[in-house]
């Protein structure tokens, strides 16, 4: 948008007419007949699983571990679309790595990796805030994503934000991140002073901002909600079907593997889509998208996302 | 002036061409793609994990016993459940030196859902019971107790050492401890992790209840529980007994 902005304020500057917008419209027509790809890898409730799980006879042996998801993440980097890798919290906790280094290694990996964003789990609170914002002070080149969580009273003060704004390739990507509520799952001390409010409405607020006022082009809600509960608890399955200008939930917390990810109508009768790859590094999500340009009046009646196994 | 109406069409246009159009998912290709450890691995990466491996390992690979079958996770009772259950209650006892009627972990406090038979290593059980929880005992009136059951009921039931119980419509039904059914009038003195105590997991009518502490981590009676086995040069074993069934 930035390039053609300029190219626009050019035209116009050294003509001084606005007839001379012609070229723009014939760039605007090439541009509706091009297609965009953006593949989003992501993954969650990592759980400080660095090395594989052991070979014991359990069922996930050899499967996950650092050094093979950095591996298949830099094959598909090198396949040459435009990457954004995610992650939906609960890195912490899990393996004697986090009894012993608190997460240091664990948001180690995860630059090496080049994550975009992440947002936090209720288990990233377990050994303190002070120390999960020393951590990613020190150690993550990525931010931890949350609208519903408020820390200004707590250490994490600067290490979290709302939302981020990607740039991929001509598409604008805005990612948001949501956490559960933290009462009665985390220990009171663990909380400190920080405040959750409603999921559903900072999402859909800071999703109507992404869209609407910031005109991306794909809205993509990190989640620690978890998939689903048989109780009246806020869950991704209802926060897709209350949601407003979101586009894809990247779940976790509850641990559960999809076979395929999942769509729902939302608010606004169009679809959201939802996925969540179990726990412990052991599957790399991976959702390659392909836009196309429409005009905005095509966009209203659009038809149903096709969603195909690679 | 002539500079404003300038800037006026200017913005027009622009305003005009960022809201004509707007890009539109057409597909999703997916593959959630399981990662095998077998194939070619990030080199580098694995490298720079080696220092902190390196000292895990040390601390963590030493043999604290043998597990004779591999234990499972599951609701509403599982033998990996019992087993940590038990080694809270076994754990409590020895600790207080007082009676103990029944022990209770939260499930999603059990973090790994295998155990696998043969030699249980230090990290294992660190991967069994990460948190740095402590064993609280609490004395409860059995109508209390009744409440935390039916929470537990609600959940779906949850490992538990001392008692015995049925789960009918999301409640504790022929409740058991010590073969006698509850008393809502009698105090019972009960075993869980501070986190429980403390309210966690919902538990909320435990969190006023006076707590007798010793600084006893629910880890190291595991670990205390395993080397009981260790003494008498048997294998651990934990069996299905019915503690929780669903009743209909």
């Amino acid at each position: 948008m930035l390039n053609r902005r300029k190219f626009l304020q050019q035209s116009v500057l050294t003509a001084g007419s606005v007839s001379l917008s012609l070229p723009v419209i014939a760039r605007e027509l090439e541009d509706l007949s091009e297609v965009n790809r953006l593949t989003i890898l992501h993954t969650n409730d990592t759980h400080s699983r660095i090395d594989p799980f052991p070979m014991d006879g359990t069922r996930n042996q050899g499967l996950g571990g650092v050094a093979a998801r950095s591996q298949l993440i830099n094959q598909i980097r090198k396949e040459g679309d435009q990457v954004l890798l995610l992650d939906a919290g609960d890195i912490f906790q899990g393996t004697p790595y986090f009894n012993l280094y608190k997460g240091e290694p664990e948001i180690k990996a995860m630059s090496e990796m080049q994550y975009d964003a992440t947002t936090i789990g209720n288990h990233d609170f377990d050994a303190g805030l002070e120390n999960l914002a020393n951590q990613l002070t020190r150690h993550a080149t990525f931010p931890m994503l949350v609208c519903n969580y408020n820390f200004s009273q707590t250490p994490m003060e600067y290490q979290y934000e709302p939302y981020k704004i990607f740039k991929k390739g001509k598409l604008k990507v805005g990612v948001l991140g949501v956490g559960i509520e933290m009462k009665g799952l985390i220990a009171d001390n663990l909380i400190e002073k920080a405040v959750y409010s409603d999921p559903v409405r900072a999402a859909n607020e800071t999703a109507y901002f992404l869209k609407k006022q910031k005109d991306c082009d794909l809205v993509i809600c990190l989640s620690h909600l978890g998939f689903q509960y048989k109780e009246d608890k806020i869950s991704d399955e209802r926060l897709a079907q209350e949601s407003e200008n979101i586009d894809l939930i990247i779940g976790g917390h509850t641990h559960t593997f999809f076979d395929a990810p999942l769509r729902y109508n939302n608010k606004q009768q169009k679809e959201v889509i939802v996925n969540q790859v179990g726990f412990g590094g052991i599957v790399l999500g991976r959702l390659d998208f392909e836009f196309s340009k429409f005009s905005k009046r095509q966009l209203v009646n659009s038809t149903s996302i096709k969603i195909i196994s690679k | 002036m002539k500079g404003r109406i300038f800037i006026l069409i200017l913005g027009a246009a622009v305003f005009q061409l960022s809201c004509s159009s707007s890009y539109q998912t057409q597909s999703i290709q997916f593959s959630n793609n399981r990662i095998y450890a077998s194939g070619t691995v990030n080199e580098a990466l694995q490298k720079k994990m080696l220092p902190y491996a390196d000292s895990v390992n040390k601390s963590m690979n030493e043999i604290v016993g043998i597990c004779y079958k591999t234990l499972d996770k599951k609701q509403p009772e599982s033998t990996l459940g019992n087993f940590i259950a038990d080694a809270m209650l076994f754990g409590a006892k020895e600790k207080y030196q007082i009676t103990i009627e029944a022990a209770f972990v939260n499930y999603g406090g059990v973090r790994i859902a295998q155990m696998a038979d043969g030699p249980i290593t230090k990290g294992k059980i660190f991967e069994l019971m990460p948190f740095d929880n402590l064993i609280i005992v609490q004395k409860i009136k059995g109508d209390v107790l009744q409440q935390f059951l039916d929470l537990i009921a609600s959940k779906g039931g949850w490992p538990l050492a001392g008692i015995s119980m049925g789960i009918k419509n999301k409640k504790a039904v022929a409740v058991k401890i010590n073969g006698e059914l509850l008393d809502p009038n009698l105090y019972y003195s009960i075993a869980n992790s501070d986190y429980v105590a403390n309210g966690g997991d919902n538990a909320e009518m435990l969190r006023t209840i006076p707590q007798l502490s010793k600084g006893y981590l629910l880890r190291d009676a595991i670990f205390d529980y395993i080397k009981t086995f260790q003494q008498l040069g048997k294998p651990i074993v934990a069996v299905e007994e019915k503690r929780i069934v669903y009743v209909e």
